[in-house]
């Protein structure tokens, strides 16, 4: 059975294999969900992805909206007519989402509203390791927090009503763990909620959607305040915080979330099972505090496991002072796990084994073979896709700055497949310099191009910052891609054009929001659910915010995009290129492009490398020659226009 | 049995991930729990992607432990030695494919590719075994060099390990590959398995 069919099937019972954020989706479908919207962002993405599969199919709605900011209130605007709710994003997303977040709580809402986030702790796919649980414990909302996917969906489904109960809204907080790992799911009923928008402005409290309207918001922080008795009391009883204390062990384990199912394992690994306490936490915030203390009276020392920052143990700490001051708190404070970078069951089994006083066995001779053996592993840096159009414009980019000269390029990135060129080669040594100069670096492959890169719309802010320092050592430039232009950018090319910022902005455009799997966007002529939308055009809206210079470009022309963009440099104001091609993965999948293989005449070549530095992955470099490999080749000509020689051209 | 610890590794786009879930999705069937959990180099498509599978009565976090992979099924042989090094079990087994995807390291002149030979006494001296079969061209006679992944599974089959039934890995391919591609990988299954067989 195909995702599509399970999201929706309603046979309570069967087991099936979800993967975290389809998981958690299907909670949402068996809370009746009403409105979901979310901007696409990895690990989080495929939470909406399965919603808008389901959506047209029992009738409710699921966007992809321009950024996550908007769609936490398009969410929470359904929430306060009482219709069930959810948003969902990675963790950077929420940082969007803050201001509404922090006000949003001051009254609540009437619908369940659950903020589903996925972090990303070892930034698998993320700028950053941030620990949204803080985001709950600040906006004094409850957070769910799943030790796998079976929990994922039925802390989900709960979350909507734990929501309605408080009067406020629920986070549940997912890591790459729970969301990009798939396991055996059993699936519930599916609720049929159909329930009819209601408005009342003076709901329970007086404006009680308005946090100006008296008595204001002090008055509604108070309200915020009053219901945190009942969410501590309510999580004592969830069937997700559970202590296992039997007899008088030394020993206790108190594990939240992922860290749980870890640290389950840890203990069954070292042969624990009886001779420790177990407190499996669901609700890092609010915490079971009676239960947690109730454990703490009994051990003698205490082991915090979790994933993220010391959430759980700070507060474990300051507990502990109240029940058992001369207990020993171990975490990653006291530095038996690590501070940074995720967690794991081997990491966890041996800070375990350390406090257990047992030793882990060691072969040493297979940890040098092992040792010896990683040395000839070659790294394999990540690249973007062959034929990719982005490919087109870095190579153009590179050609343009050097035909305009000047010393040190600034290139600002942003956040999308282009970000790749920013990602350098793993199997190249940087050695770092102290400098009272700026310092020029030769750009050996399309990987080291950006030379800033922070968040989404990030790139198009520095560059008004460089030039109005007064940079002058080079060109300043900043590239961000279609979707991060809609999300992020109107504002900053907005703010460029009225404070007189002088700099070239190119927009990658490949018509998908591609790095999260190809989610559709405004600029798309899509929605989330595949119905057709009005497709709005970057120019139109670069236009309408006072850009003067504004070229569009094919990529896959090599020649003219650098013309393109050496006018651009040479403009002396704000200027804007758009190098536009649909992402040639989604151009094959619609097989609206297919190109013929290109092939290399050894006679020709005479083994520059120029093609290689070109940074496509369908080239390859054997034996002193170039080569392009036939089953990587998607056959878009870029190599035959690099190749000096004319020696690559289209084969069969 | 209590349990069995997998990884399937390859290059982003190669589809272990893919192939990973049917595994899982077979065992389920089964009436075992699974669980698949991913680790990868970097974001996206041409890195590495390793997906790993556990199935069992018991499995609980969704990454094979360090030394814990009894088998590693390789799309691509660097990619296999990655993981072997860290995630083989003593006296595991190596399957790979014996096609390379020369890395960007590589092809810039930065860094080398270790040839098959090479590959082979590494995994000798990490006390592992090896099998090793031209995946791709067996793809390429299933009638899609895509199906590298499914040929992969089936000479996972062929070595006779998994707790679940052949007829239950044919099922879940049958009804999880893309739409119109059931038989090219049907195909591959057979001949993966087939391949195994005859070593």
């Amino acid at each position: 059975m195909r995702i599509e069919d399970i999201i929706v099937e309603d046979s309570p019972g069967k087991r099936v294999l979800l993967m975290g954020n389809e998981a958690i989706a299907r909670g949402a479908i068996e809370a009746g969900v009403g409105v979901a919207a979310s901007y696409p962002g990895t690990p989080a993405s495929e939470i909406l992805e399965t919603l808008a599969l389901a959506a047209p199919k029992l009738g409710f709605h699921a966007e992809w909206s321009t950024n996550e900011k908007v769609a936490f209130e398009v969410a929470a605007g359904a929430a306060l007519t009482g219709v069930r709710a959810l948003t969902s994003m990675k963790n950077a997303g929420l940082n969007w989402v803050m201001d509404m977040f922090m006000t949003l709580v001051y009254g609540g809402v009437r619908g369940g509203f659950v903020i589903a986030v996925a972090d990303d702790p070892s930034a698998h796919y993320s700028s950053n390791e941030q620990d949204t649980r803080f985001a709950a414990f600040y906006g004094e909302i409850p957070c769910l927090e799943p030790a796998d996917q079976q929990e994922a969906k039925d802390m989900t489904r709960y979350a909507f009503e734990l929501s309605e109960q408080l009067e406020l809204p629920v986070m549940v907080r997912s890591v790459t763990r729970v969301s990009h790992a798939s396991g055996d799911v059993e699936l519930g009923p599916i609720a049929k909620i159909k329930r009819r928008p209601v408005f009342d402005k003076h709901w329970k409290l007086p404006y009680r959607w308005n946090v100006y309207g008296p008595p204001g918001p002090v008055e509604k922080h108070r309200w915020l305040h009053s219901r945190q008795p009942m969410a501590k009391k309510v999580v004592e009883k969830l069937p997700w915080n559970r202590l296992e204390l039997r007899g008088k062990p030394k020993l206790g384990i108190i594990a939240s979330g992922i860290g749980a199912s870890y640290a389950r394992e840890a203990v069954r690994r070292l042969g624990l099972n009886k001779k420790v306490a177990f407190l499996k936490i669901g609700t890092p915030t609010p915490l079971p505090e009676r239960m947690v203390s109730r454990l703490l009276r009994a051990v003698k020392t205490v082991i915090v496991v979790e994933e993220g920052d010391p959430l759980v143990e700070l507060q474990v700490r300051g507990l502990a002072r109240d029940a058992s001051p001369k207990l020993r708190v171990i975490g990653k404070m006291s530095g038996h796990l690590p501070q940074v970078g995720e967690i794991n069951t081997d990491i966890v089994l041996r800070a375990l084994a350390k406090v257990a006083g047992i030793r882990p066995r060691e072969d040493r001779a297979r940890e040098r073979a092992r040792a010896e053996v990683s040395k000839l592993v070659a790294p394999r840096s990540s690249t973007l896709c062959a034929g990719c159009p982005h490919l087109g414009s870095y190579w153009a980019l590179k050609q343009a700055l050097r035909k305009v000269g000047g010393k040190v390029p600034i290139i600002n990135g942003d956040i999308g497949c282009y970000e790749q060129g920013g990602y350098g080669i793993f199997a190249k040594e940087v050695k770092p310099k102290d400098t009272a100069e700026s310092v020029r670096y030769a750009i050996e492959s399309p990987y080291e191009t950006l030379d800033t890169n922070y968040i989404m719309g990030g790139g198009i802010g520095l560059l008004q910052g460089e030039f109005h320092a007064g940079y002058t050592d080079g060109a300043i430039v900043a590239v961000a891609g279609d979707s991060t232009f809609f999300h992020a950018c109107i504002p900053a090319v907005i703010n460029a054009v009225y404070n007189k910022a002088k700099g070239v902005f190119l927009v990658l455009d490949n018509s998908w929001t591609a790095m999260t799997g190809h989610q559709p966007h405004p600029g798309t002529g899509l929605t989330a659910t595949g119905e057709p939308a009005k497709q709005l055009l970057i120019e139109d809206i670069a236009r309408a915010c006072g850009v003067e210079f504004l070229k569009v470009v094919d990529p896959f022309d090599l020649a003219a995009t650098t013309a393109a963009i050496e006018e651009a440099l040479k403009f002396g104001g704000f200027a804007m290129v758009i190098a536009r091609r649909v992402c040639t993965l989604q151009a094959l999948r619609q097989k609206k492009f297919i190109g013929k293989r290109m092939v290399v005449d050894p006679n020709k070549c005479t083994g520059c490398r120029l093609c290689v530095s070109f940074g496509c992955p369908g080239v390859l470099f054997k034996d002193g020659k170039g080569g392009i490999d036939p089953l990587i080749c998607n056959g878009c000509g870029m190599c035959a226009q690099v190749c000096p020689t004319g020696a690559i051209s289209v084969g069969e | 049995m209590d349990e069995v610890n997998l990884i399937i590794a390859g290059v982003g786009g190669q589809g272990s991930v893919l192939a990973s879930h049917l595994v899982a999705m077979a065992a389920i069937e089964e009436g075992l729990r699974a669980r698949v959990g991913e680790t990868f180099g970097a974001a996206m498509r041409g890195g590495s992607v390793a997906s790993h599978v556990r199935i069992g009565k018991n499995v609980s976090a969704p990454l094979v432990p360090e030394g814990g992979a009894e088998i590693v099924i390789a799309l691509e042989p660097l990619e296999g030695l990655r993981n072997a090094v860290k995630y083989l079990a003593k006296g595991g087994l190596l399957l790979t494919n014996t096609r390379p995807l020369a890395p960007v390291d590589v092809n810039i002149g930065r860094a080398e590719y270790p040839s098959m030979q090479t590959i082979e006494e590494a995994v000798k001296k990490l006390g592992g075994k090896i099998i090793a079969i031209d995946a791709t061209s067996l793809a390429q006679q299933a009638g899609n060099v895509r199906t590298v992944n499914v040929v992969m599974l089936g000479a996972l089959a062929g070595i006779g390990k998994l707790p679940i039934s052949l007829e239950s890995l044919r099922c879940a391919i049958r009804e999880n590959v893309p739409k119109g591609t059931e038989e090219v990988n049907l195909r591959a299954f057979e001949l993966g398995l087939n391949a195994v067989r005859e070593k």
